[in-house]
């Protein structure tokens, strides 16, 4: 146990070299770390409880996304046997699961025809992959029933989408340009998880995650100036194809009008927008440009509808309903509504990075201010200084100066291998993190407490010293490793199971543990080998 | 050389008699536990919003402020059950003014959705009455957790610790006798009813941080068992005439010197923890000085008399290591 070969010892003062050097940078200012070569660049991650900044788990609301993708395939099951000839329908509708799009022909002899149909609407999920899942399954369903569900290769494939289309958005609308540091991640099936450090405008945030500005430009129908109709379309009665929505800062449920539910112009024709000042009444107004394709439609929609009204519709309130005046076939314009110039910047940011392809709600937020993170690191630093200090000294009370010495610097050896591996892995220290460190001080000397009090026992069973330390360090490595093994299952289960802060407490611990069963074990067991071979004591000090 | 060592005043060979009080030790945990699950199913625990859901903030008010004024500020806006509390910020003991933590519970309607908007509204509200009737303020934190994170928090907690559990008994059992692992388990059921039950005592938050403290604590605790176990092990090995008893005694008579030093360095830790680490960690450093007590107690009184209880035969326990050659 205590002969160690020359490559055993340079692999060993290696490791704790490269672990002073994978640390150091923490100390250095940010000037000097930078001239560093790029693999000792790393330093520990700060979490955004200790550098302060907000947190927020948002829920991507699936269902209705799914929903509207059945709405989608009934229109588009609708459109397919209105182009296959004579395929006439009792019914096409959702089911009540919502999870098909359910229907009956009228005549039996056309279910071959409309079954080909169905199936020629069933496409390949994912067009770029090699799998061969398609989006719908079709069944018949008695003699002239049918029913196209969603596969779950589909389901699965929205998910992804929309979730990874909600990152791109959520990104370009709380980072429009780009230099915050913050995290964006899918996390589980339906959530995403939202870091960003340093926050202060913490409600802006919350306001741009909570609009999905969903925009569109929808014709108003003839039954708005009716009253009749306006009443039935309040309590909910509408003519097909028509939709109702409220106005901006409506004060009554009749405060609204009824549109056209088609439409071709959407938050997705945007090629730009920015907010602005009326030509005129010089009031704040968000202007607009439409890409070309948009253009011409929105051009010869005005046209065709001159002296008729279209709505601005934001997240199913209408902003604005202007008269058309004029065909409008330069494909760009202006919104006026009641804007700030706040709000009206507010709005083209939201239309410029696009609309959410569905609605996050927060499931938990939590925000810790600058200051609180610096209290926190303060009082974190204090705590391990003292810590250290105590347990030191009570190592060289215990122990003696020789041995006392051995186990601290193995204890400080300890701290700097933490330190430069968290710096390595690029793991992210958090406040019960530092709790690790700290615990991990005070339970690190353990493998040395027990090796050296195996030696002392040897020794007074009359082994001579080279013989005990010899005996103590080989019979204490089994129960060691026995006891750290058992601490490290409990600390990756914390990992795997825990979340958040707690994770970076299993980190910190279960470096700690690997940490200190390295320095007690083999660091400081060289240091003892080195120093019994230099002075070849006759009675250990110990 | 010259050394004063503090090791040397305690007895090279202690021979304290602990496996002979093993009836009282018993009886005493007995009752400490029958104590804390009566505590847990009668008074409960006062868990964080981590568990329950619900709003904490921390606010700043840049002086003094009286915590009834904030009190009924907020009672006038209708939170029921709203919890107020002042905090000293860490370290920094002579500043003149308190952080004021007020605690809004989960919003009915937040229970339905899921998410937290109810919350959010309620918080804005709160935030605002609270501006207007006592004064500016900065947000020192701020957390909201909706209904459903809590509960998953919650499933999460209680598997993270079922889990461990397992794992450790499924580790102890690889490299024991199957009398070790149950020992051992039944040691940290032990110390893991004795903390929940301290914390439904004092009704100290029981939130996320505190799972951690006590999966530490099962950690803590099973290495001061295994350390023991191993040395039984070994004393079986080496005296095989002596009667069990006395061979446990032995064992936990030989590592006490250990089980003394290690918890003295981890509890000095602690202490500087507990004491200096700030407000966000007192909780766990709490409940970490009582797991190395319970720990500590639960391996010499507990996991080893077990061992006599479950009948753990000799012979079989050769096992495969060389210890004692």
């Amino acid at each position: 146990m205590l002969f160690f070969s020359k490559w055993k010892i340079t692999f060993i003062l290696g490791a704790v070299l490269l672990g002073v050097f994978f640390a150091l940078p923490n100390a250095l200012s940010p000037e000097l770390r930078n001239k560093l070569p790029a693999p000792f660049q790393r330093t520990i991650n700060l979490g955004l409880d200790l550098q302060g900044g907000a947190h927020m788990l948002l829920e991507v609301d699936l269902t209705s996304v799914l929903a509207q993708a059945l709405d989608n395939e009934r229109e588009a099951v609708r459109q397919g046997f209105r182009e296959a000839d004579r395929l006439r329908t009792e019914f096409i509708r959702v089911n009540e699961e919502g999870d098909a799009v359910v229907g009956r022909m009228r005549n039996a002899e056309d279910m071959p025809k409309a079954l080909d149909v169905l199936r020629e609407l069933s496409v390949p999920v994912d067009p770029t992959s090699l799998s061969t899942d398609k989006t719908t399954k079709v069944e018949q369903d008695g003699e002239k029933g049918f029913k196209v569900a969603i596969t779950d290769a589909n389901i699965e494939y929205i998910q992804t989408r929309t979730i990874a289309k909600s990152i791109e958005v959520l990104r370009r609308r709380i980072d429009p340009q780009g230099t915050t540091e913050m995290t964006l991640a899918r996390e589980g099936d339906d959530r995403i998880l939202l870091q960003v450090p340093g926050a202060k405008n913490v409600d802006e945030i919350k306001d741009r995650i909570n609009k999905t500005a969903n925009l569109s430009f929808n014709m108003v129908r003839k039954e708005s100036s009716s009253e009749a109709a306006m009443r039935l379309a309040a309590e909910g009665k509408l003519p097909p194809g028509a939709i109702f929505v409220m106005n901006q800062n409506a004060t009554n449920p009749a405060d609204g009008l009824i549109l056209e539910k088609r439409t071709k112009i959407t938050g997705e024709c945007l090629k730009s927008s920015s907010e602005g000042l009326h030509p005129t009444a010089n009031y704040p107004i968000v202007n607009f440009g439409f890409n070309i394709s948009c253009a011409k439609i929105f051009g010869k929609l005005t046209s065709e509808n001159l002296g008729n009204r279209f709505a601005v519709v934001l997240d199913d309130e209408i902003i604005t309903a202007p008269r058309i005046n004029g065909a409008i076939t330069g494909g760009s314009g202006y919104i006026e509504g009641s804007f700030t110039i706040e709000s009206a910047r507010e709005l083209s940011l939201l239309l410029n990075a696009g609309a959410l392809p569905a609605k996050l709600i927060i499931v938990e937020e939590r925000t810790v201010s600058a200051e609180l993170g610096k209290d926190s690191i303060d009082a974190g630093k204090t705590a391990s200084v003292i810590g250290l200090l105590g347990v030191g000294i009570f190592m060289w009370l215990s122990y003696g100066l020789r041995f006392g010495t051995i186990a601290n610097i193995a204890l400080f050896i300890n701290i700097i291998l933490i330190a430069g591996a968290l710096s390595l892995m690029g793991a992210t220290l958090t406040l019960p993190g530092i709790a690790g460190i700290i615990l991990t001080i005070g339970m690190a000397v353990d493998a040395n407490v027990l090796i050296f009090e195996r030696i002392r026992e040897e020794a007074h069973l009359g082994r001579p010293p080279v013989n005990a330390i010899e005996t103590g360090y080989r019979r204490s490595l089994a129960p060691i490793l026995d006891a750290n093994i058992t601490t490290l299952i409990a600390a990756v289960t914390l990992y795997f199971v825990g979340s958040g802060p707690v994770r970076g407490f299993a980190v910190t611990l279960a470096i700690g543990i690997i940490m200190s069963v390295f320095t007690a074990v083999i660091v400081a067991r060289l240091i003892t080998a080195t120093w019994l071979r230099r002075t070849r004591p006759k009675s250990l000090p110990i | 050389m010259k050394d004063i060592s503090l090791v040397k005043i305690l007895p090279m060979e202690p021979r304290i008699p602990f496996i002979n009080v093993r009836m009282f030790a018993g009886i005493l945990s007995v009752i400490a536990l029958i104590a804390s699950i009566f505590l847990f199913s009668t008074r409960g625990l006062n868990y964080g919003i981590d568990f329950t859901g619900g709003t904490v903030i921390e606010l700043d008010f840049g002086q003094e402020t009286d915590l009834e004024l904030v009190r009924t500020a907020v009672g006038d806006m209708g939170f029921a059950g709203s919890t107020f509390q002042g905090i000293t910020p860490p370290l920094d003991l002579n500043k003149n003014y308190e952080f004021i933590r007020v605690g809004i519970p989960l919003q009915p309607e937040t229970v339905e959705t899921g998410g937290s908007e109810a919350q959010q509204i309620a918080l804005r509200k709160v935030e605002a009455g609270l501006t207007e009737k006592v004064g500016k303020f900065e947000v020192y934190s701020q957390d909201v957790v909706g209904s459903k994170v809590s509960g998953e928090l919650r499933t999460k907690g209680i598997m993270a610790v079922g889990l461990a559990l397992l794992m450790v008994l499924a580790y102890i059992w690889f490299r024991f006798e199957w009398q070790f692992g149950l020992g051992a388990v039944a040691a940290l059921f032990h110390d893991v009813l004795l903390t929940i039950g301290v914390f439904s005592l004092a009704q100290i938050e029981f939130n996320l941080s505190i799972i951690a403290a006590i999966l530490t604590i099962v950690g803590y605790s099973l290495n001061d068992t295994v350390i023991v176990y191993d040395r039984i092990r070994e004393n079986l090995r080496k005296y095989k005439t002596k009667p069990l008893p006395e061979v446990l005694n032995l064992a936990i008579n030989d590592t006490l010197s250990r089980t003394v030093l290690t918890s003295l360095t981890t509890l000095l830790a602690l202490i500087a923890l507990y004491v200096l680490g700030g407000a966000g960690l007192r909780g766990f450093s709490f409940a970490m000085i009582w797991g190395v007590f319970v720990g500590t107690y639960s391996s010499i009184f507990v996991a080893s008399p077990l061992l006599l209880l479950l009948k753990l035969k000799r012979g079989v326990n050769t096992g495969n290591r060389d210890a004692g050659a």
